[in-house]
């Protein structure tokens, strides 16, 4: 086995195993944190793909901004699942995959189609013909840089112009009503 | 020797349908929105492992995936703001009991 096919395979497992405790972990602090996993994992497989730009901006614009904004939410928001149920704390694999497949709407139904979707799609990879396998990266961070501000210039502005409007947006939606930001605080 | 295509496929797939299956089962916002990034960046796994094996030579996968996770910070932040307003306003985040514009 090859160093590239064991980086891969761990990469593969702790993405799967955090993408499953996002959904299924009862509380949702450990879901968070365990997002933040799946996302460096992500960034990881990008590295092996030779998209380094990428992995960066993975790592800074997901593990970091938005990460923070999620646990910002969590602790705001005041959820109850943020103590959790104590009876939660210790229970083993089989019982907490038991409890995220219980719901009380339709139960098991999202999670058989999710299932008959990921047995669709890796059935069709099958009979993919394989592609030859590539040479060496012929593209550099430079190259992302200059595709960007050439080919792509148009919607890499209205892309700023839409990031632009969301935190505007997002300040409108959360400032308090009937207060400026003066006195937020004491309201 | 490089990997084989089909592995980053399948392992894109596999997360998709982790991420379908929390997006669709979870009541509570915050898990959906944290599903929605999981689906999000399964396809930008894709993207980019097309762009790397089928088009070595061109970005176009890897700009796609810069601008899809433009997209997706923008959505996080006015997502989640929407989560703490109904949060403030209604003391509760399940989405079943969001039903004000039920007809």
């Amino acid at each position: 086995m090859s160093l590239q096919v064991v980086a891969f395979a761990v990469l593969a497992a702790l993405i799967l195993y955090g993408s499953y405790k996002v959904v299924a972990s009862p509380l949702i602090t450990h879901s968070a944190l365990f997002l933040a996993l799946v996302l460096v994992s992500v960034a990881g497989v990008f590295l092996m793909l030779d998209a380094v730009f990428l992995a960066v901006v993975q790592v800074l614009v997901y593990a970091g901004a938005v990460m923070a904004v999620i646990i910002f939410a969590i602790m705001l928001s005041e959820q109850r699942e943020i103590g959790g149920d104590p009876s939660a704390q210790r229970m083993g694999f089989g019982e907490e995959l038991r409890r995220a497949l219980r719901s009380r709407h339709w139960g098991l139904l999202p999670a058989a189609a999710a299932a008959l979707l990921a047995v669709l799609a890796i059935a069709g990879i099958g009979r993919l013909a394989a592609p030859a396998a590539p040479g060496a990266a012929s593209t550099s961070v430079a190259d992302v840089g200059r595709a960007l501000l050439t080919d792509y210039l148009v919607p890499f502005e209205i892309a700023s112009a839409v990031l632009l409007a969301a935190v505007i947006g997002a300040i409108v939606l959360t400032a308090r009503e009937g207060s400026d930001a003066r006195d937020g605080g004491r309201s | 020797m490089p990997l084989p295509l089909p592995y980053f496929l399948v392992l894109g797939a596999l997360m998709f349908a982790v991420g379908a299956w929390g997006a669709l089962s979870r009541s509570n916002a915050v898990r959906v929105l944290m599903s929605i990034e999981l689906m999000l960046n399964a396809v930008n796994i894709n993207l980019v492992a097309f762009n790397r094996y089928l088009t070595p030579s061109e970005l176009t996968g890897q700009i796609f995936s810069i601008f899809v996770i433009t997209i997706a910070a923008a959505e996080a932040a006015l997502g989640l703001a929407i989560v703490l307003m109904i949060a403030r306003r209604r003391g509760a985040i399940d989405i079943n009991k969001i039903n004000t514009l039920r007809g």
